[in-house]
């Protein structure tokens, strides 16, 4: 379903490589596959499984290493907070209330009309922008109180507008 | 002799060929160093660092390049700045190693601490308790305490099921990837594997149905915690109270060595005993699970005689006296030749040489045969006798150089440690050729993997010979090849017919000059070849000879047949047309298909089955066996046969008594009882023997009135054949009558057999960290018999044609009967654990095919040949080519016994409305 659905655009990904490495694929496939089901459970696995040729248990040792693979229902917008030391210094924690607050979930959850999902993340390798988030790995730098509301009232606006919204982060700015 | 390199490990100098790993190393100089991940048949990864050591190695003068010398003219040695571990590092010359100090010691207490930090405190309970590595280890080099937190231990949920054989207990594992690794390098299912990571870290495996592989139990053995355990196994004993019977496996050709683990007369578990030559350490898990056929509540307790119409039980005394007046009576009144005998592949080498001599002498019939007599019997094989793998061949060493030819066989299903062995000799670098008619797990290690159109077989064969025929030089070395003008002319104006066979000319020429340029030949044929036609057995003989290869070091051919001692039957003559070791006859008598019919026209009177079930093979065979005057039934179980008997003898199963085997490489291996029957059963050959001993006296007394005369000459010629009565004590008696009187069993004994049982690799028990749990050999490696074609000194090769299936217009496709490893077999009675993984009693049908046909799954199909038809769901899968279909052999009521003719068979296939 996933391959007939998304032919082209797996066709593309699977010709990015030689035929007999179709298992270099795995990771984009992965990506299409929890954007598609918005998260990855024991059919979208298997399905991607059976399009590259994998055994089934090769497929889940890979999603089950990542933490960006979702086995549970996530928000269409996957807020990860880092709270490791520099950002903890620069206000992490406040933020992590203050998100906790206006969102009205703990972290590790998803509101309500499933928009926001909530995470503590360690270091994402942005300490010099502390304190600093990810919105669908979008980096958010310097998100101090002021900048907050301004923030979550354009994610939500623009996943109310419709805007394509990758949970796998495909439309991150690298 | 390899490039030797010395080095000292603890101040022990030592000398192992170059590669060889310092943990290997050490083993030689009986210094075992600690190890979890590390195990010997598999690539090390490093990955518990338990065995990290110090090492050293000669200082170099980067400007001479030569080792650097103190005052006294040794090297100096630099040490590595860091602690190796002592599994991924080779030695290399001069190297020091310390496995013994305070430095080592501090980091193995260390790495036995963080192990043991979430290892529950569950020994008392756990099935690995008293055999576990962890525990010997901990003991050895643990720390008496643990500095972490009690309450910090990661839990997991207790036992999950991993598939319906293995249990898997998340916290005891240690993450040493044995499992994953053997699945993976040594088996070749990749069906386990690591999720999530860090504490969570944890095996699981996804593949359908869980754990999918047929070598699953391997993994608790190898397993150095309790983490996997078996569904068979769990909380049946403790294993210090295990006593471990020396056995060998009667589930297939393979003849594995393996324990009975018994306590209280009861069999607990079933574990490998390594034999290089044969299973290394590994068991199938039909051999593993399988034995609860020996303990079955419906096996036969009594004899049972037919009285009024049903069978009763009876005496020994009663039941035997009857089976020999009446053998007598039919004896004396329409000669030998009106009784028949069948003896099946799982007696021992002592019932079938016993069998063939009650026949032969006592009751002088030639009507004897292993088959049942049905449409699914294979052709009497005797090319893996006479080019048999060479004696003395050792797979588990084979490598580069060999090629391994896999034609019309499917050894994981056939022999599954076969499997195995073919695998290792790929990953040594051996190449192997598979040449099939439908996808086997093998193709995908093949160099080459063909796919031939079923009757194409000779055909494929003549091709790989002609290149190796046109390359014979015609000097003399054509004449030590007898029968060569035959086959020249036989492949003379021989082409390819590439559409019909499905392979292109050339690929078989490339892998004609593989096998030719091979160094060893290791050819596997199974039951598709081996139904294929005469030709294709001596097509396989004819590669070997053609390439010098006949009864050449390592190489031969290796014929996958039905049954553990299939060999064996052939080798003693439990056939009609050959004596033991195949020995002419004069007057060939009926095989098992004959003599059903002439049962059925009632020119045959007696019928003496053991070990066979014509009837559970083919219900039509019951037709002829009610016909028959006398029907005797020697078995395990109530078989369909023996439903129908007129006495019924019960047996003492593999387990219960002694024999030996001979497996498919013509190993004779020795198996002893390992508990004390309950039942009023025999073993086959004692049977055999009271009543040949009856029969002696029973001539006498039928002798007297009558036509004096006529009478006289018949005592007289029996008298003449039964050279005595027979006295055989113990079935030791029986092989050395063997030895003595079949040629190719010269030095086969008891004795013998208990062989040597060192093997290099293995330490004594205790060791066990190393291998896993299977055991020492303590029970004797066999003996292998040499090939026919060792011992001549002119090379012959084998009548050869090329044979083209006539293509039958209203009958398309082609119907094959595969063997299935988990059958409905008598051996898998009671094993309830392997139900859910029995060959089902489906068609399977490629879905191209499928879509052509408009049927689903589950829906049902007409197959008809000439001969019947049989109905069945439909089961769509790529294993099935396009144009044929696959039906289970030995499923019940898949109806395959009505339909087939010989080996694949044109058939229509119908939906069914």
């Amino acid at each position: 379903m996933l391959y007939e659905q998304h032919k082209a655009e797996i066709d593309g990904i699977l010709a990015r490589y030689p035929v007999d490495r179709k298992r270099s694929a795995l990771l984009p496939l992965l990506y299409l596959a929890q954007d598609v089901y918005g998260r990855l459970n024991r059919d979208s696995i298997r399905e991607v499984a059976e399009i590259l040729d994998l055994p089934y248990t090769d497929v889940f040792e890979v999603v089950g290493f990542y933490t960006l693979f979702y086995n549970e229902d996530v928000g269409k917008i996957v807020l990860d907070v880092c709270d490791d030391v520099p950002c903890c210094f620069c206000g992490a924690e406040e933020l992590v209330a203050d998100l906790e607050n206006r969102l009205g979930i703990k972290a590790g959850e998803t509101t309500k009309d499933k928009v926001f999902t909530l995470r503590r993340v360690k270091c994402i390798a942005a300490c010099d922008q502390a304190p600093v988030l990810q919105a669908n790995l979008e980096f958010h730098n310097r998100v101090l109180p002021d900048k907050v509301e301004a923030m979550l009232t354009k994610l939500r606006n623009d996943v109310e507008a419709g805007k394509p919204v990758s949970i796998s982060g495909r439309l991150a700015e690298r | 002799m390899p490039d030797m390199v010395t080095l000292t490990i603890d101040g022990q100098t030592v000398s192992v060929p170059k590669g060889t790993l310092v943990v290997e190393a050490a083993r030689q100089v009986e210094n075992l160093i600690p190890v979890f991940c590390y195990h010997p048949k598999m690539a090390p990864v490093g990955m518990c660092r338990m065995c990290v050591v110090k090492v050293g190695t000669p200082k170099m003068d980067p400007a001479t390049r030569q080792p650097v010398v103190d005052a006294d003219g040794k090297s100096v040695i630099a040490m590595m700045p860091r602690l190796q571990t002592a599994c991924t590092t080779p030695v290399s010359e001069g190297m020091v190693v310390v496995t013994q100090d305070s430095e080592v010691e501090h980091a193995q207490r260390g790495v036995l601490e963080a192990l043991l930090t979430s290892h529950p405190l569950d020994c008392p309970v756990c099935d690995k308790g008293g055999e576990c590595p962890l525990q010997n280890l901990t003991m050895g080099w643990g720390p008496g305490k643990t500095r972490f937190d009690y309450n910090d231990k990661v839990h997991f949920e207790k036992p999950v099921p991993l598939g319906d054989l293995i249990y898997l207990d998340r916290e005891r594992c240690i993450l040493c990837a044995r499992c994953v690794r053997f699945q993976d390098e040594i088996a070749g299912d990749p069906v386990l594997g690591f999720y999530n990571r860090g504490r969570a870290w944890h095996i699981i495996s996804q593949s359908d149905p869980e754990f999918d592989s047929k070598f699953s139990g391997n993994t608790t053995d190898i397993c150095p915690v309790g983490a996997l355990t078996s569904a068979d196994f769990r909380f049946k004993a403790r294993v210090w109270e295990l006593q471990p019977i020396p056995t060998v496996c009667n589930h297939c050709s393979v003849g594995c060595n393996m324990t009975f683990d018994t306590r209280s007369n009861d069999i607990k578990r079933v574990m490998p005993r390594e034999n290089d030559a044969v299973n290394e350490i590994w068991l199938c898990d039909r051999g593993r699970f399988g034995h609860h056929f020996n303990t079955s509540k419906q096996r036969l307790t009594t004899p049972l005689v037919r009285k009024a119409g049903k069978l009763q039980e009876a005496t020994w005394e009663e039941a035997l006296s009857i089976v020999a007046q009446q053998l007598d009576g039919i004896r004396s009144t329409t000669g030998g030749k009106a009784i028949g005998g069948l003896a099946g592949t799982s007696l021992a080498n002592e019932d079938l040489y016993a069998f063939q001599r009650f026949f032969r002498e006592t009751l002088g019939s030639a009507n004897i045969d292993h088959r049942s007599g049905s449409a699914l019997d294979l052709p009497l094989d005797d090319a893996g006798a006479q080019y048999g793998i060479r004696s003395g061949t050792d797979l588990s060493t084979l490598g580069k150089g060999t090629v391994v030819l896999v034609f019309g066989a499917d050894p994981e299903e056939e022999a599954p440690v076969h499997l195995l062995r073919i695998r290792g000799i790929n990953t040594r670098g051996g190449s192997v050729i598979t040449l099939n008619g439908r996808p086997t797990k093998l193709d995908s290690i093949a160099k080459h993997a063909l796919r031939y159109k079923y009757g194409s077989e000779s055909a494929i064969l003549a091709a790989l010979l002609k290149p190796l025929l046109d390359s014979t030089p015609a000097d003399g070395k054509r004449a030590t090849l007898r029968g060569f003008n035959d086959l020249v002319a036989a492949l003379k104006g021989f082409n390819l017919d590439e559409q019909a066979s499905g392979i292109s000319a050339d690929k078989l020429n490339t892998v004609a000059e593989l096998i030719n340029s091979a160094e060893n030949l290791v050819i596997f044929y199974g039951r598709d070849a081996l139904t294929a036609g005469a030709s294709v057995p001596a097509g396989l003989a004819n590669l070997l000879v053609m390439t010098r290869k006949a009864g050449a070091t390592n190489s031969g051919l290796i014929s996958l047949l039905k049954g553990a001692n299939a060999r064996g039957a052939l080798d003693l003559g439990v056939r009609p047309d050959r004596g033991p070791n195949y020995a002419a006859l004069s007057n060939a008598g009926l095989d098992a298909k004959q003599m059903l019919s002439a049962a059925r026209e009632g020119k045959l009177k007696a019928l003496y089955v053991a070990g066979v079930d014509p009837v559970g093979d083919n219900p039509a065979a019951a037709e002829s066996l009610k016909k028959l005057g006398l029907l005797v039934v020697q078995e395990l179980f109530l078989t369909e046969t023996a439903k129908l008997a007129d006495v019924v003898l019960p047996v003492l199963s593999v387990a219960e008594r002694e024999g030996t085997y001979t497996n498919a490489e013509r190993r004779v291996q020795r198996f002893r009882q390992a508990i004390r029957p309950t039942i009023n059963a025999r073993p086959d050959w004692q049977i055999l023997q009271a009543l040949a001993n009856q029969l002696v006296s029973e001539a006498v007394l039928s002798a007297a009135g009558g036509d004096k005369s006529r009478k006289q000459t018949r005592r007289e010629e029996d008298k003449a054949r039964v050279r005595s009565e027979w006295t055989y004590a113990s079935p030791a008696e029986i092989l050395m009558d063997i030895q003595a009187n079949v040629a190719g069993y010269k030095g086969v004994s008891y004795a013998s057999l208990q062989g040597p049982t060192g093997q290099w690799g293995r330490q004594a028990n205790e060791n066990y960290y190393f291998d896993g749990t299977s055991y020492q050999n303590t029970g004797g490696l066999g003996v292998q018999l040499p090939a026919a074609v060792e011992t001549s000194s002119i090379q012959t090769l084998q009548p050869f044609s090329v044979s083209t299936p006539a293509s039958v217009a209203d009958r398309p496709w082609t119907l094959v009967g595969a063997t299935f490893l988990y059958d409905d077999g008598a051996l898998l009675t009671d094993t309830d654990l392997l139900n859910n993984r029995k060959a089902k009693a489906v068609v399977a049908l490629n879905p191209v095919d499928a879509d052509k046909l408009g049927v689903k799954n589950g829906e049902r199909v007409t197959v008809s040949s000439g001969r019947g038809s049989l109905s069945l769901p439909v089961h769509r899968t790529k294993l099935a080519p396009e144009g044929v279909v696959v039906v289970p052999v030995g499923v019940n009521n898949v109806g395959l016994v009505s339909v087939v003719e010989g080996g694949a068979t044109p058939v229509a296939i119908r939906r069914e409305a």
